[in-house]
């Protein structure tokens, strides 16, 4: 059956963000026997994206076009990938699951009168609707999902699907979006880099770092004794940046520090995928944790199920070799 | 005008869960407030304390025992509670809880509604950004400070790269908030006395009570454990057996030189 595809293509540079191509990588793999894919890039100037829609390889491309889509709020987005699910007639609408999707895919899905199938990492036709794949608990349980409304919108995780190389459009036109400068009722003011200087993470060629369940700042000096006798600096999961355990530049993963040193050791970290991605271009990963299911041991080449507070101080022992 | 947090109840996240079907087994569980939901609050009880609004109401939808997560909040120093009583399984469904939760928010002067980015069990994300579509509110996801400024709201948003966002959003508005945005409080001895006398409205929703409404737009088909591609080697014994074993396998795997006793 063929079946309608929509994705979301964002302007970076002068193409497109690389999640683009994955979504439309997604989108001709469901949308079958060559079923219709097709882009939407809202954009205050058609004229100007047309470099950029011409990367998106065999898609129908629609340029959402209007002065309200300068700042790529959720509202703008949701907005524009609308207009083009009317013009499409679209049985599929895939966003990323990036800070554009998670603002973008709700308001859209509540004027489809759906919810949205959020970080799937894979989707598939069933027989009245659409399943797919996704993580709950923060990963540690891959959740099947499904849904029967169409359209179905879903938010693709980053990596789940191969990208497909740019090549030429199957087709390009303008649109122009319902969205008014006078009805848009957020705006974007400014985007700013969160300064982070410090320590220079990213340089070092090992890292020791410290999750939630280190259980408290008191018990830190373990993660800095081991560092230290591995010659390394201290990284830490976001939930001890949060808490103020350690300052937030040390935070390793999707919103702060990407590392790839030659060993990282997780302690009391459980392996969120927003960790895992600043930490899996390492060579060698030690995982301590006493929760044998935890998926940091997915991310592991070596995981120790047991407490931090026995085995990080037996660690640094054995290297430094002082008494036990 | 009032703030509205939306607040969920979620397993300990130190429980031993076992999944059963199309869920975990929740038979013998602890339950805490969603740890994305603490900031929510506090950033409400930041805003009532500031005087930019006038009440923080907290609202969950769960089963009699999310009462619980409700005092919890009062005892923050939350003003009062509306609890959308029904099955936990209702709450599988995004749609149908925002549907609920929105129902309720038309009705409390709400100039911002503050939601946690995402619930600790389920993850789906979405449940803010569904409210506010449905309310036609405006809205920002990932947000990691609020403050108003000349009838407006004004918010800083997360995105990737360690990049931030400063929107501008009319009221009303919807924010989810990302973890970090402030120090949620705890409760005080004061504030667990205070809450005992403050109101809690109970309101049984139609939406949510059938979990297998055939209205459901999302289905919990299963829940499993994911098969790992390349698993660790897993190590156990005594700390100081481990850390025996660990050394050789670290040199060799990270290639790198250890100092001390290890050399
Ligand atoms: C948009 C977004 C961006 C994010 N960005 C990041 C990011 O950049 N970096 C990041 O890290 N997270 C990020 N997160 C948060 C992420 O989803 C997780 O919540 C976070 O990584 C959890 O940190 P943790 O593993 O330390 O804590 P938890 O998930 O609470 O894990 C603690 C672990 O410690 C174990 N443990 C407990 N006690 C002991 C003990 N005594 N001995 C051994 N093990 C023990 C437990 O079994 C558990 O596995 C982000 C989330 C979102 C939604």
């Amino acid at each position: 059956m063929n079946r309608r595809v929509l994705v979301l293509a964002e302007p970076e540079g002068d193409g497109v963000t690389e999640v683009s191509h994955e979504l439309l990588a997604a989108a001709f793999r469901l949308a079958g026997d060559g079923g219709p894919v097709s882009a939407v890039l809202p954009t205050p100037d058609a004229s100007a994206s047309m470099a950029a829609a011409e990367t998106l390889g065999g898609a129908e491309v629609l340029l959402v076009e209007g002065p309200a889509h300068d700042g790529r709020t959720g509202e703008e987005t949701a907005a524009a990938v609308r207009a083009a699910v009317e013009v499409t007639a679209a049985d599929l609408v895939l966003l990323p699951h990036t800070a554009t999707g998670w603002d973008a895919a709700p308001l859209l899905a509540a004027r489809l009168e759906t919810a949205v199938l959020t970080g799937v990492s894979s989707l598939q036709w069933s027989e009245d609707g659409l399943t797919a794949e996704r993580q709950a608990f923060q990963g540690k349980f891959v959740h099947e999902v499904g849904t029967k409304r169409l359209p179905a919108v879903a938010t693709v995780e980053r990596g789940a699907f191969p990208a497909r190389p740019a090549g030429s459009a199957a087709q390009v036109r303008t649109l122009a979006s319902p969205l008014s400068l006078e009805r848009r009722r957020s705006r974007l003011l400014e985007i700013r880099d969160a300064a982070s200087e410090g320590v220079d993470l990213a340089a070092s060629d090992v890292v020791v770092s410290a999750g939630r369940g280190m259980g408290g700042p008191e018990h830190l000096h373990l993660v800095e004794e081991l560092a230290s006798a591995l010659g390394g600096a201290v990284g830490a999961s976001r939930a001890v940046t949060d808490a103020g355990w350690l300052p937030h530049d040390r935070q390793i993963g999707s919103s702060g520090v990407t590392v790839a040193p030659k060993l990282y050791v997780a302690c009391g970290i459980s392996g969120a995928i927003q960790h895992l991605v600043g930490m899996r271009g390492s060579r060698f990963v030690v995982a301590v944790n006493k929760d044998p299911d935890a998926p940091i041991f997915g991310a592991a080449d070596v995981g120790v199920v047991a407490d931090v507070k026995d085995i990080l101080p037996a660690l640094t022992r054995a290297l430094t070799g002082a008494d036990g | 005008m009032n703030a509205v947090a939306l607040v969920k109840q979620v397993p300990d996240r130190n429980s031993v869960f076992r999944p059963a079907g199309p869920w975990i087994d929740e038979s013998s569980l602890g339950y805490g407030i969603n740890d994305y939901d603490r900031y929510a609050v506090e950033a409400a009880l930041e805003l009532r304390e500031a005087g930019a609004v006038k009440q923080a109401v907290v609202v969950t939808a769960g089963p009699d025992e999310a009462s619980q997560a409700i005092r919890t909040c009062l005892a923050m120093g939350m003003d009062r509670g509306i609890h959308l009583v029904c099955p936990r399984a209702s709450l599988a469904d995004p749609f149908r809880v925002a549907k609920a939760l929105a129902g309720v928010v038309r009705a409390q002067d709400a100039g911002i509604v503050l939601a946690g980015l995402l619930a600790e069990d389920s993850g789906h994300g979405q449940v803010g950004g569904l409210v506010a579509g449905l309310l036609d509110m405006s809205w920002a996801s990932a947000v990691t400070a609020v403050r108003f400024r000349d009838g407006k709201l004004e918010v800083e948003r997360e995105l990737e790269s360690s990049r931030v966002a400063v929107v501008e959003l009319e009221l009303p508005a919807v924010v989810a908030v990302q973890t970090g945005a402030n120090t949620p409080r705890y409760a005080s001895l004061r504030g667990i006395m205070a809450s005992r006398r403050k109101p809690v409205e109970r309101i049984e929703p139609p939406e949510l009570a059938n979990p297998d409404s055939c209205d459901a737009r999302i289905r919990s088909l299963r829940l499993a454990k994911p098969e790992r591609a390349a698993s660790a080697e897993i190590l156990e014994g005594a700390p100081d057996d481990v850390a025996a074993a660990l050394i050789p396998r670290i040199r060799s795997g990270a290639g790198i030189v250890l100092g001390g006793g290890a050399s």
